[in-house]
């Protein structure tokens, strides 16, 4: 039988079926903002500066600045350097930047005088090799880290408290929760301090909230650092939500003038995602927030899209410029937590090739969040990496041997980080007296995988006993206390050690972590010294024979068996 | 991917009948729909056309014993504008305001302009039986009901797939603001393809 | 511990310790060598663990030291610590559903769409949308229409179909459209929607569909001659759809098809006995028999030795379950678990309640309210356990800790202490799991008694009744009165006042009934009005603490006789409701009787009756030998 139907091929319809085809794909509007890093619509680079003040900033002269470039030409353009800085041929400095003969702190004396539109114009330069080579060399820090998000589709603290544990004890060097129930938030964020402390000593812990709750937790020393404060590359879109670049300069003075360690928010595709990039490209618009971060003083920044990630994941070229504007946060010597922290594809491929500009040269945090619970559980709307990759992960990481800061840890260990952490939380909420947790709860913490595998909670006694934390105005030394009277000496002792950083102000410093006896790692004591192959961060020795583990892996010796 | 509705071979116009003014008639709900809504574009992100779209809401709110009022904004693709001031003119204090890519809200005249009684943010997952549950739960407002809030769904996947679309449409929406353009009252033509709208 | 000597102490520091359910309470006072005591402070904290459990340890020396914190005072210089003994019991509960509404071969459809269309009666015989265009002119039609029809499509339809002479008098829809139908017929007829089993509607057979006006319910088919009329039935067949009319009554709409068998039960389920032993007596009653015939059966077997439920039915294991959460709460880590057989249960309330169900054979999810009895059982366990929280406390304090005295008599004595009380004084002790009367005669002597059901029991009526499905917030009905937000600047109180507000309530109470919780209006997510839920809520404290408290108090009375007893002061949490005290008043008013909710020391209110006992009690012991030295 014949027909003249249109019918699609036996592949085609494989194809279709492909996860990938459910990902969404938009072409480019340069004319809206809509285009990754290369529009005509981006202004030219151009400075002019008088009297020790710069009068004319990318083709735009004082008198009509907005407030953004208002604030880059005052506290991020360095007015002595300008000038001669952008006298260098963008593609000298883009030279510069892979060139292991160019020392990172020359780099650096030129990118701080360059301007928003100059700093576009070297990184259209560079494909993505280029833009890993350069980011291996400009990253802040020598040894490259990672984030973990624990949190809870049901807020449940005892789910926080053991997936920071196993998450800490996995390597991660800093943790953050957020919330379904903002009210909720006291007892998540003790819970994650607890856990983590459990998981591995030092691991530093924030909660994303409205920026006074956040800001009042971290000054009481319930959480160690703060990240989502968030900053926007136009004015228009400053203003929508109340703000403006002085008053989160403001709110970042807030957390220095407590020794708390704190980073910016920001990420191409948000402002053409409101509607209101101005016709400037992503990347364009990124770059002038990452000024805007340094120009505040801020010591470092994540970026890499965050939330946005769905819209330059759709246009032409736009991973490369996620890439990119991670590698402009390094480049002015930011510390740069580089995203990897949002459901970015159904194909498990493009997930892998989306983190590869990040991990192969290693970021200060190679994920902003990579989610330390299922997903389905993951109260930022999902990471790029969730629970059921970790295997892949650490394989990943055996297979090109770099270091993404996890590693396979066998199952007693496991098991015992989280035991300990839900008893630590229960004791400590005995203490408080908070709602109880019961011992199949701490049962229930020791095996789960999701928050399903809990018994439920009363929410309402929940709720009043995290007001009644708000209200007694417990700290964080109120847990060491806790923690103390109730035999976790250890537990106690790490807490107290991480309180201590905010007299000595370490963390202030760029890319600050701590290791696990409390030694601050950061830009000063840890900068990074790459300078060509054989030198810079290598993983070798001690790291290195961690990483070779797996769940799985054949004994040599005794082929019969495994190792590990 | 092809898009999980059924074809619909209805039309609609809105054909304005004068100024939008305050309604006096306390049964009555506004749908208060942005620029580009059955004009520009004729159906949300994910296809289902906006006559279906329209019919659904008017339908719960007729089947509540309510009537409403359609109006259609110019100066704005802001949905909390555009819901807030149909709820402003709205005889009952309630609308429902909609955005051309399906995004909804309920609001009501007392509340502040950022605030709202029910928000659909998701445009991806709104489909003709929450449209209508939409029009039902604005029009048991309207009579001092207490309405079930319509369930709303999330989907952690809808970000790589439909949030660079989303943002086309927006700004595709926007560019059909008229700034300064009042704000029309407008009577649906529901007609059917092939045949001629009664007029 | 070294025991002091009391000849050299001649005022002593002790404190009075109650450990309950919920809060444990404490006491401190001085107490001079003749037995005159000096209050010097109280506190409250929450229980650890469960009452009597070694668990207890913690929120007693909680208790002592926030108490010893606000007098100035340090441990050390605690006398005695005197620990109630704590009330032998345990309550579990139980629900049971014992009617079922059947409906057979789809006869009727009684559900109650919140929008039918039209309006009247409409009687024809049953035929699917979809052949109408087949239809005779003539012969009268009520139209079925399944999912997937489009309002308007249905229209015009029916539209076409009238305008051939088909004789379409009214219709039965699958979805929410019937104002939207009837809107656009030419001629208008009554319509029933949101029938969601629509398919299972017989066709070919005579039907009537009857709509009245809003506000209004019908008055034909929830007639039995009405439907004679309709049906052209003889007395016989009157007698069997009976049921049918009955079932529909107070809807505004229903359908009614005739068919060869079709039928509507009201069943009893066969829930089984329960099996009293008390009072040398075996005493066996059906538990759907209701909660009045349940109760008057275990008046008569009292004491109370055990209940049982005959196994293999639902008592029997409505019984088990209260049984086995029990055992688990009595089981002590380290020791064998105490077996279940010796759980002797020692009270049963029984209360009937209803359980919004749906209807089997319902074509459109149907709801009927099936009855229910609620049981709630108490248990009897073993004391030595609180001698074990003693030595803990004394360990944690480095005091002297001893078992004070029964909790009833320590209650009696620190209600003593409300002002303008005396003896004959009973309390009631009004609190979660059950409740307690205790007596003290002019005499001095005192008896107690517990009785099963209390605060627990009152929320779990409310759940089940009001389908909340949700304790958390059944609790918040229990607790707070209720409102309705009327918009977003004034809400009405339950007794009908208004109250303004200055900042505009929250979107997600508009035009909701709300309880008025200290944190401001909660909603209640139910469609019931405020007038329902306030019933149901009124209702539930009646049957359980009301009943209760004539029960308890009829069992401690001399001779059972209310009017004995002169003042009855009420104890415990559920004393702090803002109705129960009031409700409980008006029940033992027309017995003579003084009713209030105490104010213990004067100051403390319902609260801390037992931990002053405690004290009072130790200083009477003082006294006494204070006097027998004297000799």
């Amino acid at each position: 039988m014949t027909t003249t139907e249109p019918r699609p091929s036996i592949r085609t319809e494989l194809l279709e079926s492909r996860p990938v085809n459910l990902d969404g794909f938009v072409e480019e509007w340069p004319e809206k903002g809509l285009v990754a890093m290369e529009s005509d619509f981006d202004p030219a680079p151009s400075i002019r500066v008088e009297d020790g003040r710069v009068v004319e900033l990318d083709g735009r002269a004082r008198a009509d600045f907005d407030f953004m470039d208002t604030f880059i030409a005052n506290h991020a353009i360095d007015v002595a350097s300008a000038e001669a800085s952008m006298a260098i041929p963008s593609a000298q400095i883009a030279r510069m930047l892979i060139d292991p003969g160019v020392s990172r702190g020359e780099v650096l004396a030129v990118t701080r005088g360059l301007t928003p539109a100059k700093v576009l114009d070297v990184v259209k330069l560079m494909n993505v090799v280029e833009i890993m080579q350069g980011m291996q060399k400009m990253r802040a820090r020598r040894t490259p880290a990672n984030q973990g998000h624990s949190t809870s589709a049901r807020d449940n603290p005892i789910q926080v408290a053991a997936d920071a544990a196993e998450g800490a004890l996995r390597g991660f060097a800093e943790l953050e929760t957020t919330l379904g129930v903002l009210r909720y938030a006291p007892l998540v964020a003790i819970a994650l301090q607890v856990g983590a402390q459990v998981g591995r000593s030092g691991v530093l812990t924030q909660c994303a909230l409205e920026e006074a709750t956040e800001l009042e937790l971290g000054m009481r020393g319930i959480t160690a650092y703060a990240e989502t404060i968030s900053i926007y590359g136009t004015e228009s879109v400053f203003v929508d939500g109340d703000d403006t670049p002085w008053s989160k300069a403001f709110l970042a003075s807030a957390y220095a003038s407590r020794g708390i360690k704190m980073r910016f928010t920001s990420g191409t595709g948000s402002e053409v995602q409101m509607g209101n990039a101005e016709g400037k490209s992503m990347l364009y618009l990124e770059i002038r927030c990452i000024l805007m971060a340094k120009g505040a003083g801020v010591q470092g920044l994540q970026n890499g899209s965050i939330s946005c990630i769905g819209v330059p994941g759709a246009v032409p070229g736009g991973i490369r410029a996620v890439a990119a504007e991670n590698l402009v946060a390094s480049m002015v010597d930011l510390e740069c937590a580089s995203g990897n922290d949002q459901s970015f594809s159904h194909s498990s491929m493009r997930r892998t090739a989306r983190l590869m500009p990040q991990l192969l040269p290693g970021t200060d945090f190679v994920c902003s969040g990579y989610s330390a619970v299922p997903n389905a559980d993951n109260m930022f709307a999902g990471s790029n990496f969730d629970t059921e990759d970790y295997d892949d992960w650490n394989t990943i990481q055996r297979d090109l041997q770099v270091d993404g800061g996890l590693r396979h840890v066998r199952e007693p260990e496991i098991l015992q980080a989280r035991n300990t952490a839900a008893r630590a939380l229960q004791a400590l909420f005995a203490h408080l007296d908070l709602p109880a947790i019961s011992d199949e709860e701490v049962e229930a913490a020791t095996y789960a995988d999701s928050s399903n595998d809990y018994p439920l909670r009363d929410v309402l006694a929940d709720l009043k006993g995290a007001q009644s934390v708000m209200e007694r105005g417990i700290t964080g030394l109120d847990l060491v206390r806790g923690l103390e009277t109730t035999g976790f000496h250890d537990v106690a002792q790490s807490l107290l050690n991480v309180l201590r950083q905010r007299v000595s102000g370490d963390l202030l410093q760029t890319s600050a972590v701590l290791t696990p006896d409390f030694t601050p790692l950061s830009a000063i004591n840890d900068v990074n010294d790459y300078a060509g192959p054989g030198t810079g961060y290598r993983l070798a020795g001690e790291r290195w024979e961690e990483l070779k583990k797996l769940r799985h892996v054949t004994s040599a010796t005794n082929p019969e068996t495994e190792v590990g | 991917m092809t898009a999980a509705t059924t074809a619909s071979d209805r039309t609609v116009t809105l054909r304005e009948v004068g100024p939008a003014g305050r309604g006096t008639r306390p049964d009555e709900v506004v749908v208060a729909v942005s620029p580009a809504f059955a004009g520009h574009f004729t159906k949300t992100i994910v296809d289902v056309p906006h006559v279906e779209v329209l019919r659904q809401v008017l339908a719960g709110i007729e089947e509540q014993g309510v009537t409403a009022r359609i109006i259609r904004v110019f100066d704005t693709a802001d949905l909390a504008a555009i819901a807030h001031g149909g709820a402003k003119l709205s005889g009952s204090g309630i609308a429902v305001g909609m955005l051309s890519r399906g995004t909804t809200m309920i609001h009501q005249k007392d509340l502040p302009r950022l605030s709202n009684l029910e928000l659909f943010p998701q445009s991806p997952l709104l489909d003709a039986p929450v449209f209508r549950m939409i029009g039902s739960n604005a029009a048991q407002y309207a009579k001092g009901e207490s309405p079930q809030p319509v369930p709303t769904r999330n989907d952690q996947m809808a970000r790589p797939r439909w949030q660079a679309k989303a943002a086309l449409l927006h700004l595709k929406e926007f560019e059909c603001i008229q700034a300064g353009r009042p704000a029309v009252e407008v009577e649906p033509v529901f007609g059917r393809v092939g045949s001629r709208p009664l007029a | 511990m070294t025991p002091v000597d009391p000849g050299r102490s001649p005022a002593r520091l002790v404190v009075g310790v109650d450990i309950g359910n919920s809060t444990t309470e404490a006491c401190l006072a001085v107490v001079a060598p003749e037995g005159s005591i000096t209050h010097l402070a109280t506190d409250l904290t929450r229980t650890t663990g469960v009452k009597g459990t070694p668990d207890n340890t913690e929120g007693a020396l909680k208790a002592i030291r926030g108490a010893l914190a606000r007098a100035g005072r340090s441990a050390g210089q605690v006398e005695t610590v005197l620990l109630n003994e704590a009330t032998p019991v345990i309550s579990g509960l139980a629900m049971e559903t014992i009617t079922e509404t059947i409906i057979t071969e789809s006869t009727m459809i009684g559900h109650n769409p919140t929008t039918p269309g039209g309006e009247g009666l409409g009687v024809g015989t049953t035929r699917s949308i979809g052949e109408l265009g087949e239809q005779q002119p003539g012969e009268p039609v009520v139209c079925v229409v399944p999912h997937g029809w489009d309002f308007d499509d249905v229209a015009a339809t029916l539209n076409a179909a009238v305008a051939a002479g088909v004789d379409v008098v009214a219709a039965i829809l699958a979805g929410d459209d019937a104002v939207l139908v009837t809107n656009r017929l030419e001629r208008p007829i009554p319509v029933v929607d949101e029938v969601s089993a629509v398919e299972k509607v017989p066709l070919g057979m005579l039907a009537a569909v009857e709509v009245a006006a809003p506000g209004r319910t019908i008055r034909t088919l929830s007639n039995s001659y009405g439907l004679a009329t309709v049906f052209e039935l003889d007395p016989v067949q009157t007698r069997q759809v009976s049921p049918v009319a009955r079932a529909l009554t107070g809807n505004r709409s229903a359908v009614v098809v005739r068919t060869p068998t079709g039928d509507v039960t009201d069943r009893r389920i066969p829930v089984g006995e329960l099996v009293l032993h008390g009072a040398g007596k075996t005493l066996r009653v059906d538990v759907d028999a209701g909660a009045e015939a349940i109760m008057e059966v275990v008046g008569r077997a009292q004491p109370l030795d055990d209940a049982r439920g005959e196994p293999g039915t639902h008592v029997g294991g409505m019984l088990a379950q209260v049984r086995d959460t029990m055992a688990d709460v009595m089981d002590i880590a380290g020791q064998p678990d105490v077996p279940v057989s010796e759980i002797a249960i020692r009270d049963v309330l029984a209360v009937d309640t209803f359980v919004p169900a749906e209807v089997r054979g319902g074509l459109a999810g149907e709801v009927a309210l099936e009855n229910a009895v609620a049981l709630a059982a108490m248990v009897r366990t073993s004391r030595s356990r609180m001698q074990l929280v003693a030595d803990l406390v004394s360990e944690g304090l480095g005091a002297a800790a001893e078992i004070g005295g029964v909790e009833g008599e320590m209650a009696v004595g620190g209600a003593l202490t409300t002002p303008g009380v005396d003896r004959p004084i009973a309390v009631l002790d009004l609190g979660g799991g059950s409740t307690d009367a205790a007596l003290l005669t002019r005499e001095g002597e005192c008896t107690a008694v517990h009785v099963a059901g209390a605060g627990e029991l009152v929320t779990k009526l409310i759940d089940s009744e009001l389908a909340l499905g949700d304790r958390d917030v059944a609790e918040g009905v229990k607790w707070f009165p209720l409102g309705k937000v009327e918009s977003f600047f004034h809400l009405r109180h339950e007794d009908g006042t208004v109250e303004f507000v200055d900042q505009p309530l929250s979107p997600h109470v508009f035009a909701r009934v709300v309880v008025l919780t200290p944190d401001g209006p909660a909603p209640v997510p139910t469609r019931h009005g405020l007038d329902h839920v306030r019933r149901v809520r009124r209702e539930a404290k009646r049957r359980v603490f009301v009943v209760n408290a004539l029960r308890a108090l009829r069992q401690v009375a001399p001779g059972g006789n209310l009017r004995a007893l002169e003042f009855v002061v009420l104890l415990g949490g559920s004393a702090l409701d803002f109705e129960i005290p009031d409700m409980i008043a008006d029940a033992l008013a027309p017995h003579g009787i003084v009713c209030g909710t105490g104010n213990v020391l004067g100051t403390e209110g319902p609260r801390n009756a037992v931990a002053s006992g405690l004290v009072r009690a130790h200083a009477a012991l003082l006294a006494e030998e204070a006097r027998c030295r004297s000799r």
